[in-house]
């Protein structure tokens, strides 16, 4: 293999007007192995805290190990590492041969290798260690997000490179898809990420509350877009034509399911938040775009599908289009599912249950890990160049498979409908008919069950794919072949040409051929060779579509009504919030009541825009395992925290909630607070005079709580009280005491004063 | 005046309907255009996955 693109594009010419070039297959190969280990590697998490919500015993093994550290390795072990280097490997390959060319830059694609697998591990270093962001599937802290912004530009110019050297004129369909999930993600994640540090991995991004939780998840479901269905849907158009050996069904519809989803997907985020703090008219379109969404997607499957015609009975015979047939079903099925999710009276039930986790699973399992199987079985003969070790193991992983995903969402669908309806009932007196939320986690222990089953058999379907792929390597070629191709170099562009499917009508009037003409400059021609019209226009739809949402929420005074009461936390209480975020809290247990009667019932007082103002990072979740938490300030005493943090369920009896005994030993890092509060009064926080001596204050705050917790401890003895006052007057329960008993309670003052 | 004050005093309520009508009017733009669009040049374009060429030196490895 050689490694200098001089050596990869042989200079010579073999005839006139004809160039040759190599394909490098080296970097699909590493990605594809890449993909598969970090595949299993990210399910095995996966299956391990599917483990501990049914034997809660085994997150208490470890501070590293408890379910809030674990699940957003999980999910970012799947979505990062599994399925971005299956996009990777996927474009690396089908880029080549689209274009006709060796990728850009040999050193580029490896440097783009080793930096995405040095974020990897990173992220699995940090992440069980409580570093995090607390943002879902944004939790890796700051340094690593500059890595990331690095590796992706890299990424981009070997691409963008790589079309610029192209010897084909038209470049297709997949590439589009490729291209917009490249510019969009990179959007998205620095937006998104913006923060302002507050250590080596601490920081706290620009935007609180509302703000924040608008830009998570536009950031959040545009991610599922654009890092796990845009670069699929591009490795859809590719390797399924290639499978099927059919050109795609239409390619009209492929280009019309490319803008739809451009234009639409961005508009959507808000659908993850209805019912909550965020204005009703963003809610409303975040809603309108995303049922909007079902007819492109749709589009798409039914495109993907009709590409068999003729060469279903293959699909009998092939495990690769058994994959893709099941993986683009999937698709369907998601795409039709995720708008219905968005209908608002749809997600007052299924928001916060188990129904998100089995929409997401349908569309992780069936349609992201389906396309990379199907795509791995097809690669690996190819790649390695020999014959797949075992087509009776790929034959048995695809069923293995397609059971494990039955196994995982059905039972899980019946969990969130018992737990969603268990919330709303009320019993024939008025009362809530399930008062303790303890019950409506218990009720779902044999679904869980039953989701441990489907994990297991899906995870052991990765492992054979990983395996018959190892076996497979082993038994390839002492030295790999490299053909040399030849194609004819590109000549200048040329506004009439026939090559371009819009070549022949050019001219004929309208505005896209006026801006055609405009386009004969000679500056332009230069242009040409790089797609950057197109990607232009993909950036102008993701950018309008998010400003038109993102300025009015965050220049409209009346979206997030100030309330006068609600005042900054006070220094211990930022350092226990953070302990709150390290922990992963948010994972289990949202901070959000919403406006239904079964909410306020059951937590108090719906949640307000203006009680958010001073959360950097917002802390709202998404699902809960555990109740919500925005009214717990003040509901029971101390005491009631350290023992129920000391060992949950000794305190509520069937708690699945792991233990944190370390908080009760660990010591508060002190020299934090003061840094911390300083950069929280740099982002607008009004700290006042305690900027200039946070660490006083939180020491003196902490030994309050502790006098009080001793008083609590050992009623009937002073000489006891003050040894239990020193004894938690600098453990970090006492500043997670602080932080928990100042939730919600500043709105409570207001109304007092209003009495 | 600020821009706040000026964005916050606009009526939003149509917002969602505006989008709308951005999003059908690119939407039957993309249409109009593609549906226009040359259909031989389309089905060669279709063509590119599987229409690998064969290498010039060198044999293609046998699956």
């Amino acid at each position: 293999m050689s490694d200098s693109p001089s050596s990869g594009e042989p200079a010579s010419p073999q005839a006139a007007g004809l160039e040759t070039f190599r394909y490098d297959d080296g970097l699909p190969r590493m990605f594809l192995m890449a993909t598969l280990v970090w595949g299993v590697v990210g399910m095995l998490v996966g299956l391990i805290v599917a483990i501990q919500l049914v034997a809660p015993s085994l997150g208490g093994l470890h501070e590293w190990l408890t379910f809030g550290r674990l699940r957003p390795l999980h999910t970012n072990a799947v979505i990062f590492a599994f399925a971005g280097n299956a996009f990777f490997c996927g474009a690396y390959y089908s880029m080549q041969r689209l274009l006709k060319t060796r990728m850009y830059s040999d050193a580029l694609g490896k440097f783009h290798f080793w930096g995405w697998q040095a974020i990897i591990v990173s992220a699995a270093v940090t992440l069980p260690l409580g570093f995090t962001q607390g943002k879902e599937y944004a939790e890796l802290e700051w340094p690593i997000d500059i890595a990331i912004t690095l590796v992706w530009v890299v990424f981009a110019l070997n691409v963008f490179g790589t079309i610029a050297r192209r010897r084909e004129r038209h470049i297709y369909v997949a590439i589009w898809f490729y291209i917009a999930s490249i510019v969009t993600v990179a959007v998205l994640h620095i937006f998104n990420n913006l923060s302002i540090p507050a250590g080596a991995l601490k920081s706290y991004p620009i935007y609180a509350g509302v703000q924040d939780a608008f830009m998570q998840w536009w950031y959040g479901h545009n991610a599922v877009a654009f890092f796990l269905t845009t670069p699929f849907l591009g490795l859809m158009y590719y390797f399924l034509p290639k499978a099927a050996n059919r050109p795609v069904f239409s390619y009209k519809l492929s280009i019309l399911h490319f803008w739809s989803l451009v234009f639409i997907y961005i508009w959507a985020g808000p659908h993850h938040l209805h019912y909550t703090a965020l204005p009703e008219w963003a809610s409303t379109l975040g809603m309108l775009f995303s049922v909007m969404l079902w007819m492109p997607s749709w589009g798409g499957m039914i495109n993907g599908l009709l590409t068999l015609r003729g060469a279903w009975n293959k699909v009998a015979s092939d495990p690769v289009l058994k994959f893709f047939v099941v993986g683009v079903t999937f698709y369907g099925m998601s795409t039709f599912e995720g708008p219905m999710l968005s209908v608002k009276t749809v997600n007052a039930l299924s928001h916060y249950t188990d129904w998100t986790i089995a929409h997401v699973h349908g569309g992780a399992l069936g349609w992201v890990g389906f396309i990379t199987f199907g795509m791995a079985y097809w690669l690996i003969p190819r790649l390695f160049q020999t014959r797949l070790a075992s087509p009776k193991l790929a034959e048995a992983h695809f069923w293995m498979g397609t059971i494990g995903i039955l196994f995982y969402i059905v039972p899980i669908y019946v969990a969130g409908l018992t737990q969603g309806l268990m919330w709303r009932a009320f019993d024939a007196t008025g009362r809530l008919a399930y008062p303790d939320f303890v019950e409506t986690v218990n009720a779902l222990m044999p679904m869980y069950w039953v989701r441990v089953v489907g994990g297991v058999l899906y995870l052991t379907g990765a492992i054979l794919c990983l395996g018959n792929a190892v076996v497979t390597w082993a038994r390839r070629p002492e030295r790999y072949e490299e053909p040399v191709y030849e194609a004819p170099a590109l000549g200048p562009y040329e506004p009439s040409s026939a090559e371009s499917p819009w070549g022949s009508k050019r001219g004929d009037g309208g505005a896209f051929f006026d801006l055609r003409r405009f386009a004969a400059l000679r500056w332009h021609r230069r242009w040409e060779a790089l797609p950057l019209t197109f990607t232009a226009w993909v950036v102008v739809a993701v950018v309008v579509a998010s400003l038109f949402e993102i300025i009015p929420t965050f220049l409209i005074r009346s979206n997030v009504p100030t309330i006068a009461s609600v005042k900054p936390y006070r220094p211990l209480e930022l350092l226990g919030r953070d302990i709150y975020i390290a922990e992963g809290c948010y994972n289990c247990h949202s901070q959000m009541v919403r406006p239904l009667i079964a909410e306020t019932e059951r937590y108090g007082e719906y949640s307000k825009p203006g009680e958010f103002v001073y959360d950097h990072p917002f802390q709202w979740g998404s699902r809960r395992i555990g109740p919500d938490l925005h009214r717990v300030g003040g509901k029971y005493p101390h005491l009631w925290h350290l023992q129920h943090m000391e060992e949950p369920s000794k305190v509520t009896k069937g708690s699945i909630m792991p233990p944190y005994p370390h908080l009760l030993r660990d010591p508060i890092d002190w020299s934090a607070a003061q840094k911390r509060v300083e950069v929280m009064a740099m982002l607008g926080v009004p700290y006042g005079d305690t900027v200039r001596h946070a660490e006083e204050d939180a020491r003196a705050q902490a030994a309050d709580i502790a006098r009080a917790l001793g008083e609590q401890i050992h009623p009937n003895d002073p000489a006891k009280q003050a040894a239990a006052a020193e004894r938690y007057k600098d453990k970090q329960i006492t500043a997670l005491i602080a932080y928990l008993q100042r939730l919600g309670t500043d709105i409570k003052a207001e109304q007092a004063q209003k009495k | 005046m600020s821009l706040s004050d000026l964005i916050s005093h606009m009526d939003l309520s149509v917002f969602p309907e505006v989008a709308l009508v951005i999003f059908a009017g690119v939407f039957v733009a993309v249409s109009a255009r593609t549906l226009r669009a040359d259909r031989a040049a389309f089905e060669a374009a279709a063509g590119l996955p599987i229409d690998d060429p064969a290498p010039a030196r060198e044999e293609e490895p046998r699956e």
